[in-house]
């Protein structure tokens, strides 16, 4: 030895377990927080990459442009890419479909969300990419490399060869009109009010600062609100705050953690050692050598657990994303799922671990320089100085018999220990309220999920004449072997039927609806009397759900139920009162806009359209009540929506025949909407369901399979990072639990020993060590919960500037948390018990505290 | 000539009701080389008063000077720089630090002042310990009595003016206890030191050259061995 300081190192390795479960503490937290970071800048990246490819990836643009804007942007010295796009008339097709030719210049193909399925983007103004749905309406149905003969841009006839084709769009396939690229003619761009213009500005640029300069340029200036958002760089800057500090506040939390977990590793790991420390200070020590002493080891510590936690962080996550996709989501081919290294996460989870080693070295090395070298040189037992205080109010643990006293004086000997035990406990469970909460929330903003999502294929038929001149009954349109014809096929998940739908007034007493809706949001629902009462005039959407559709609604029932011999009988109908409104603040909030309950009757205004006729009403019962849509989109924005049978809108529709005339309209299916399983190859179904639009006059197909299996795709991965999400934190957390909880065991394994030698049994010392454990857990739940709640209703308020939703306490992850963090705690102290048990009764009395 | 001199030393814990007065205007001198024993019962003052001479605790009253320097004048640090230099103590539990080996627990006082050991010195002292077969064992592996050789060992590294013993033979059987006596007899003699020790053993006493009698914090009485002493 060659100075006093190598006595750090003959610590660490003479005291292995206990340095061992330090270096664990540490190489955990360092892998929590790379690990974290890695995966919320992968999601961001994901995100930032999802938007461009949906939105574009340009970063505003202006749609009434000027020669003028044109040049002093192509000189400005801040832009970086300019693009030129411009769209057509639409023209028609013969068969009842348009065709818009967009020109676009090379910047413009970039920044442009164009979804190219096969071939390449047009390099010359006589190339043109289209829809893959349209292409065989074209004049001539030319395949890839094929020519056809369009109306240009200008107006003039002019011939193309098809070098691209693109994703089918949803919308276009209704409409009925397809958008088609084409390269724009640089001798030929006109620059106007039909034009528009694509900006990215040079990386480095703070784009929100230069928004307002670029609108002064002009005003039609629109941004792409959705990638700046993401990217930070929002023109709202309410929205950057909120982002900021949602995030900061996460960092915070991990970073907390992190402190709290490699402190509580260090902290026990010096406490027991006061007396050591005080030794040295009766030989002479300085304070300031005892705290070098202590910093010493924990350079050593963090120089090994850093590294190490980092590596773990990195491979661990990857093992985890590994599996994840080649277990539960191999079905699904995942090419874009990467994990992106970025290098300021490592700087900083890097950083962070050394501060905290050092942060929580610093209190227990100042404590042990200033120990006291009397109480050192006392010697025997009470090394550090508890001070046992005595309840004024008896613990319940008291309840538990004699070992349950034990454990709970043991609990209150020492201030310190119980603070940082159950600080760990806490912030474990907060963390994992908080992750569960905010992630949730993240899914629900980033993700429309619901049954639509797998819909891939949509068939509608309208009643028109064979050859022989029999055109089908409205009733025979979609026969029910067509349907289980279809729902048979290889990757299909399910058929639902397509039926009309219609809309009526309901009306809605005052007491039943909510008056939130009239404050804060510039809705105003018409007052109507009726039969001399007063009522709120809601426009109510009313539609049918076949049976497969009722059981795909049970997965979003709130209340009632969805059966559908139920809703078949006696005008049973569900109801979704939930919609989603723009605010006066221009935000959109999800909120109830009425106050029905199952078993509450709807009177449904079945002949407002007829103006004189005296009113009829007829009354729908609520069997059920749904939090969200099953299928279209999720919320209406002032509407209530009613889903009956087919029956009980057959009813309704006959009492509004003077609106809805019979012979338009009817309750029968019309067309069908077609689910696919994940990763089902969609390719097969697209040709059978060629054949049978072909062999059935009247039929359209529409074919948005690649759409949707990115859609879904997204969601999934989305799903995936989540669930990652919580699994590394889940992971993190009870480890930590575990590591507080053995260390505070192991440390205390003379005093057992010493309980045993007074003739406790093993089993007493088991039932004191396990009430101890619940005791923790029980206090550490009930300060996570709370604090989690709270911040959870923090975040809450933060994402509601970005999209309102209202706070729902988060139940499920809150009992989640607290049972693991019991169980983890009980399965913890099991195994250090058990080595006691085994252990030498004097070996474990001789041992030097 | 006088090592050390404590002049009026007082000691009280707690406040108000509560007081213990471990030590009330103890007042004596200690020459150089002197072999000075301690007695008393429990609870008379004896550690409290080795643990003021050490520069452990702080009075409540009174001075101790050493050497001619004013222990308690020094800063914090001062007196830890001191302690090392001057004063070597030997407790009753050892307390040799469990993770060094003998050697090393032997060196650690000049360590810890950044000084190499002289290696004839220390392998001199082991030898004399009778430590040279362990001397690369640690505390553990060591009977009571090598322990508290070890920790006579640690006590003389720094060859200090003065040595503290607080009943180091409390804890070992007779034929040891007479061997870490003699040790330490030697060191006066040897080292020409002084030997301050605490004891309840009256045999022990009888070999002092002085004997210094606590009772209820006052010093009761101050006896010079017949034929010893300077």
């Amino acid at each position: 030895m060659r100075s006093y300081g190598a006595m750090a190192g003959k610590y660490l390795k003479q005291q292995r377990k206990r340095t061992i479960l330090t270096i664990v503490g540490i190489v955990l937290s360092v892998a929590l927080i790379s690990a974290l970071g890695t995966m919320g800048q992968t999601l961001k990246d994901n995100l930032i990459q999802n938007t461009k490819y949906q939105d574009g990836a340009f970063y505003f643009g202006y749609d009434e442009p000027t020669p003028e804007l044109y040049d002093s942007l192509r000189k400005h010295v801040l832009v970086d890419q300019l693009g030129y796009y411009r769209a057509g008339e639409p023209r028609p097709l013969d068969n009842s479909v348009d065709v818009t030719i967009a020109e676009a210049d090379g910047d413009a193909l970039q920044l442009f969300p164009i979804h190219l399925y096969k071939g390449r983007l047009p390099a010359a103004p006589d190339e043109l990419a289209v829809e893959q749905w349209i292409l065989e309406r074209l004049p001539g149905s030319p395949g890839l490399n094929g020519s056809t003969q369009l109306t240009g841009p200008g107006g003039e006839p002019r011939d193309y060869r098809i070098v691209g084709i693109l994703n089918n769009d949803k919308i276009s396939q209704v409409n009925g009109d397809s958008l088609a690229f084409t390269l724009a003619d640089p001798a030929n761009m006109r620059i106007d009010a039909e034009a528009i213009l694509l900006l990215t500005l040079k990386s480095g640029v703070d784009i929100s600062d230069q928004i307002d300069d670029f609108t002064k340029l002009n005003s039609s200036l629109f941004t792409n609100n959705t990638l700046l958002a993401y990217m930070g760089e929002s023109g709202d800057d309410n929205l950057n705050t909120a982002l900021a500090v949602i995030f900061g506040t996460l960092i915070g939390l991990v970073v907390l953690s992190t402190v709290a977990v490699i402190y509580n590793a260090f902290h026990i790991a010096v406490l027991e050692r006061v007396r050591q420390f005080g030794l040295l200070r009766t030989l002479g020590a300085t304070p300031a050598q005892i705290r070098n002493l202590v910093l010493r080891e924990a350079t050593v510590l963090s120089t090994i657990g850093v590294p190490v936690g980092l590596l773990v962080g990195w491979f661990g996550l990857w093992c985890a994303l590994w599996l994840m996709t080649q277990v539960g989501l191999k079905i699904l081919m995942m090419e874009t799922f990467e994990l992106t290294f970025h290098w300021w996460i490592f700087a900083g989870s890097f950083a962070i671990g050394y501060v905290s080693v050092y942060l929580a070295a610093w209190l227990p090395a100042r404590k042990a320089s200033s120990v006291s070298p009397v109480d050192a040189a006392k010697g025997a037992g009470g090394i550090v100085r508890e001070t046992y205080r005595r309840a004024r109010i008896p613990s319940l643990l008291s309840l538990a018999g004699v070992e349950g006293r034990m454990a709970s004086n043991n609990i209150r000997r020492n201030r310190t220990k119980f603070r940082i035990t159950t600080f760990s406990i806490v912030i474990s469970i907060m963390l994992f309220i908080v992750f569960h909460y905010f992630t949730q929330q993240m899914l629900t903003m980033t993700t429309t999920t619901n049954e639509a999502d797998r819909i891939a294929f949509g068939l509608t038929r309208a009643a028109v004449a064979d050859e022989s001149g029999n055109a089908p009954a409205p009733g025979e349109l979609i026969p029910d072997e067509l349907v289980e014809e279809i729902g048979a096929l290889p990757g299909v998940e399910n058929v639902y039927g397509v039926y009309p739908s219609i809309t009526f007034p309901s009306l809605v007493p005052e007491t039943k609806l909510n008056g939130d809706i009239r404050t804060d949001t510039s809705v105003n629902y018409e007052k109507t009397n009726v039969g001399g009462v007063e009522n709120n005039q809601v426009w109510t959407r009313i539609v049918i759900y076949d049976e497969a559709g009722l059981q795909q609604a049970a997965k979003y029932l709130h209340s009632g139920t969805t059966d559908p011999g139920k809703l078949a009988e006696a005008d049973n109908v569900l109801l979704i009162q939930t919609i989603k409104p723009v605010l006066n603040n221009g935000k959109r909030k999800i909120m109830d806009l009425a106050r029905y309950k199952v078993g509450d009757k709807i009177s449904v205004w079945t002949n407002s359209g007829t103006p004189g006729e005296e009113p009829n009403i007829r009354e729908v019962t609520v069997a059920g009540i749904l939090t969200e849509s099953p299928f279209d989109s999720p919320y209406q924005g002032s509407m209530l929506t009613i889903i009956s049978a087919q029956t009980t809108f057959a009813k309704l529709l006959d009492e509004a025949a003077g609106e809805y005339p019979p012979s338009e309209y009817n309750a029968e299916r019309r067309g069908l909407e077609i689910a696919l399983q994940d990763g089902a190859d969609a390719e097969p179904i697209r040709t059978k369901l060629q054949d049978i639009a072909r062999s059935h006059p009247g039929s359209s197909l529409n074919d948005y399979a690649e759409h949707q299996k990115e859609t879904r795709n997204f969601n999934l991965q989305m799903r995936i990072f989540v669930y990652g999400f919580l699994v590394v934190i889940g992971v993190i957390g009870s480890l930590n639990i575990v590591n507080t909880v053995q260390t505070n065991l192991l440390l205390r394994r003379r005093e057992i020993g010493l309980l045993q030698a007074v003739g406790m049994t093993m089993g007493q010392i088991r039932k004191m060590a396990t009430s101890e454990g619940v005791w923790f857990g029980v206090i550490g739940s009930f300060w996570g919960i709370l604090l989690g709640v709270l911040m959870s209703s923090f975040l809450h308020k933060q994402l509601n500037n970005v999209q309102g939703f209202p706070f729902q306490f988060p139940w499920g992850a809150s009992l989640i948390a607290c049972a693991a963090a019991l169980i983890v705690g009980l399965i913890s102290v099991q195994g250090p018990l058990r080595k006691m048990e085994k252990a030498n009764l004097l070996e474990e009395l001789r041992e030097e505290a | 000539m006088n090592v050390i001199s404590v002049d009026g030393l007082s000691k009280s814990y707690g406040k108000g009701t509560t007081q213990v007065n471990a030590l009330q205007d103890v007042s004596f001198q200690v020459n150089q080389g002197e072999f000075v024993a301690v007695v008393g019962a429990s609870g008379s003052g004896k550690s409290t008063l080795l643990h003021l001479l050490g520069g452990l605790d702080k009075p409540s009253g009174g001075y101790v000077h050493i050497d001619g320097e004013n222990l308690y004048a020094f800063k914090e640090k001062e007196r830890a720089v001191f302690r090392r230099r001057k004063i070597g103590f030997i407790f009753q539990s050892y307390n040799l630090i469990p993770v060094l080996n003998v050697e090393e627990n032997i060196q650690l006082p000049l360590l810890l002042d950044h000084r190499q050991p002289d290696k004839a010195y220390i392998n001199d002292l082991i030898r004399t310990l009778g430590l040279h077969e362990r001397r690369k064992h640690l505390p553990s592996e060591l009977s009571g009595g090598q322990q508290q050789r070890v920790a006579i060992g640690r006590a003389l590294a720094y060859r200090p003016a003065i040595i503290l013993a607080d009943e180091p033979t409390g804890n070992l059987d007779s034929a040891n206890g007479r061997e870490v006596i003699e040790l330490l007899k030697l060191s006066v003699r040897q080292y020409h030191q002084t030997v301050i020790i605490i004891t309840h053993d009256m045999n022990i006493a009888a070999e002092a050259d002085r004997v210094l009698h606590l009772q209820d914090g006052r010093l009761q009485s101050d006896t010079r061995s017949l034929g010893r002493g300077v």
